[in-house]
């Protein structure tokens, strides 16, 4: 069985021996919580910057504010260059341009030969001197614009360092704010902003579309820090500033962005989003989501696995289904059930929703697909649907549980909703075990969203939902699904910082936090095995050309993951020193 | 009985001896059964005959489960017809199915019991997928197939 290196706060580098992903508490807030917010080394991956890793650039943490600057003197000085200063650029070799430190110093030394520049490290420029002509060009006349707004915005008020690159030490953040008044100074300077000024005074580049995200990043924290403090004109600010640097972004990254500026502008402006009584719209954005990414499939495969392994013997089954959707985890359990040695067992499902607002009854039109396709590979089935806008509104007796069957529950991102109202958990808890069921599968995302300062559930959904949609942006497939399917995630993420009180269902937990409620409510945890490992390997290969899904196995619960950074885990219940 | 019939044919014939495959449809079968899947599809195109061969089902269940380590339990067969048959299964889930996880010439490889586990569960999600979409009004339009990961080509 595989195990994988993940988070390991105190590695220095990247090519330990790989040590067990045990996940302690502290290890696990260092790993996440702090990836942002941290400027002093971002535990993890080695010492390299994660995101920058990803798009192929290793720059070690430490050197990430010296990167910044190289790179705002690096542009300075190109565009301040003449026309043949391009020239003198295609002459040199580079070797390693991942190494984005040598790589700029050499160009910087290569432009400033004679000039008394000091030596930094590291560019953040994507290899491309051309586009770097126009995008000085384009920040320039943004800058201008920016830095035209009223003083109100003045976001010097902002306090801590989060909006700018980080300085060395604390002293630095004096000249940072000397760099801010110079560039308000100098709004209608032009290009040539003090080219030969010393270090302190160098104009700020807030918008540059060659920067890749460090400063979106630092301004959607500031934003979220303002926020937080109710100082909302910053926020504004820091808001509309966001828009304008998401805008040079493509990718992922500027997707993320976009999204978590509406759901702060959102959260800003008060205009809190609809509550979605269309359930069967967020059914057809998470089919979408379905498709095209492994997540879903990988929570269906696992799932499916400990259940039949928990059946393996039993003559008559039953399958409590906490949110039926299209019921696209069925066919496949069915089927395998279908296959077993010794034949298949009578199968009954019951599934559960919410209330349709066209009183369409969706629940029954899935039971009836489902029995079609049981009748097809011949399997005796049975399906009943409730019809319930919160899983504490079930009542064990409700659900007509006969004496000779086994029991299965099943929860595919239904448990969380229920952290919003107090008493909801502990109620469903004990209903699943009034229940009496063999075995009971929960699949959950693994990050903490649900703690209880707005920061820090901000800074843990940007790191969540920065993996989740990178993940998305190498997938095949008709581009609507990839669209939808990041509407999807939009919705969550707009749940995640908009919303507050009974709204905010999308209250994720982390694998720790759930195992103690279990732990507590009376379940002990059952090991998935080395089949559901398997299948799900199996499963991610299949996404093939997209290589950086992870399976990894933590004491016995599944975790997909994107890299380094685990995404959702399915695990596996029983109930406490029962009599089987 | 092929010989018999090899040298009835024989003596039938002038002294030259002429084998014409089509006259031996088990030999065929029998070649046909030993195929791999590309094959198979041009030997489709050969004629009417060989047509009609290489569409029979069973010659594409040997396909599927041939390289298999161990045999497949009975029951099988009537779930995989009832969803569609071999040769639908071998289109639509194990060939996409094999040819990602394998490095080198899929032919060659013996599969193991999980490919085709998983393939089976993939075939019949995809099954449900279109029959629902079939139902709701989409007419088997695949663009909406949840095993469109597979077929795609990946352009990264």
């Amino acid at each position: 069985m595989k195990r994988e290196h993940c988070h390991s706060s105190a590695t220095a580098s990247q090519n330990n021996s790989k040590p067990e992903y045990s996940s302690p508490p502290s290890s696990a807030l260092n790993g996440k919580a702090k990836i942002w917010v941290d400027e002093q080394g971002y535990s993890g991956s080695g010492g390299m910057d994660e995101l920058l890793a990803v798009l192929g650039y290793k720059v070690r943490t430490d050197d990430m504010a010296d990167v910044a600057e190289k790179l705002e003197q690096l542009e300075m000085v190109m565009g301040s260059a003449q026309e043949d200063g391009i020239s003198q650029l295609s002459d040199t070799v580079h070797y390693n341009p991942s190494d984005l430190s040598g790589w700029v110093q050499s160009m910087l030394s290569e432009l400033n030969t004679g000039e008394d520049m000091p030596s930094i490290n590291g560019p953040l420029l994507a290899p491309g001197e051309s586009s770097t002509r126009t995008s000085t060009k384009f920040c320039n006349s943004q800058r201008t614009r920016v830095f035209n707004d009223d003083s109100e915005y003045d976001l010097r008020a902002i306090p801590g360092v989060a909006a700018y690159p980080p300085a060395h030490s604390s002293s630095e953040t004096e000249s940072t704010r000397k760099r801010l008044k110079t560039s308000i100074g100098s709004n209608s300077g032009g290009i040539e902003v003090s080219g030969a000024v010393s270090d302190p005074t160098r104009p700020l580049v807030l918008v540059d579309s060659q920067e890749t995200g460090v400063q979106l990043v630092h301004t959607l924290m500031a934003c979220a820090e303002a926020v937080q403090q109710e100082n909302l004109k910053v926020a504004d600010a820091l808001v509309k500033h966001v828009g304008l640097l998401a805008a040079a972004q493509t990718g992922a990254m500027r997707k993320v962005a976009t999204y978590f500026a509406e759901a702060l502008a959102r959260r800003i402006y008060r205009i809190y989003p609809q509550d979605c009584l269309d359930s069967s719209y967020s059914d057809i954005l998470q089919m979408h989501f379905y498709e095209t990414c492994p997540y879903l499939k990988f929570a269906h495969f696992t799932a499916n696995q400990a259940i039949l392994e928990a059946f393996a013997t039993a003559t008559r089954v039953h399958v409590i289904d906490f949110g039926l959707k299209q019921g696209m985890q069925w066919p496949a359990l069915m089927q395998a059930l279908a296959l077993r040695p010794g034949g298949p067992p009578a199968f009954r499902l019951t599934g559960i929703g919410p209330p349709q607002p066209d009183n369409t009854d969706a629940l029954q039109q899935v039971g009836w697909k489902l029995a079609q396709l049981a009748e097809t590979i011949g399997v005796e089935f049975e399906f009943r649907g409730f019809v319930s806008s919160s899983l504490a509104d079930l009542e064990p007796s409700m659900l007509d549980i006969r004496q000779d069957e086994a029991v299965a529950v099943n929860s595919v991102f239904e448990l969380h909703g229920l952290l919003a109202r107090a008493g909801a958990v502990d109620k469903v808890l004990s209903s699943i075990k009034a229940m009496k069921p063999k075995i009971v599968t929960i699949v959950e995302q693994e990050a903490n969203h649900n703690g209880p300062a707005f920061l820090d559930r901000f800074t843990e959904a940007l790191h969540y939902y920065s993996s989740l949609f990178d993940s998305l942006e190498g997938s095949s497939g008709p581009s609507q699904d990839l669209v939808m399917s990041e509407v999807y995630l939009g919705r969550q993420i707009c749940n995640v910082v908009a919303c507050e009180g009974g709204d905010r269902v999308e209250r994720h937990e982390t694998l720790t936090q759930w195992r103690g409620r279990m732990d507590s409510a009376g379940f002990d945890s059952v090991h998935l095995g080395s089949n559901a490992f398997k299948q799900a390997s199996m499963l991610l290969a299949l996404f093939a050309g997209v290589d950086g899904y992870r399976v990894e196995e933590n004491n016995g619960s599944l975790m997909l993951g994107w890299h380094t950074r685990p995404l959702i885990v399915t695990s596996a219940w029983k109930l406490a020193s029962s009599t089987e | 009985m092929d010989q018999n019939q090899n040298t009835s044919s024989r003596e039938s014939k002038e002294k030259r001896s002429e084998f014409f495959i089509n006259d031996h449809i088990d030999i065929l079968v029998e070649i046909l059964k030993r195929l791999d899947g590309p094959s198979l599809g041009v030997a489709a195109c050969v004629c009417r005959l060989w047509s009609s061969f290489a569409r029979n089902d069973s010659v594409w269940e040997h396909l599927c489960f041939r390289h298999v380590s161990s045999p497949p339990p009975s029951s099988v067969k009537p779930v995989v017809v009832a969803l569609g048959g071999y040769k639908k299964l071998y289109m639509v889930c194990l060939r996409p199915v094999l040819s990602r996880l394998s490095d080198s010439d899929m032919v060659r490889r013996v599969w193991t019991r999980h490919e085709v586990q998983l393939s089976l569960s993939l075939f019949c999600v995809d099954y449900y997928e279109r029959s629902g979409r079939l139902g709701g009004g989409g007419g088997g339009d695949a663009s909406a197939s949840s095993l469109m990961f597979l077929c795609n080509t990946v352009n990264v």
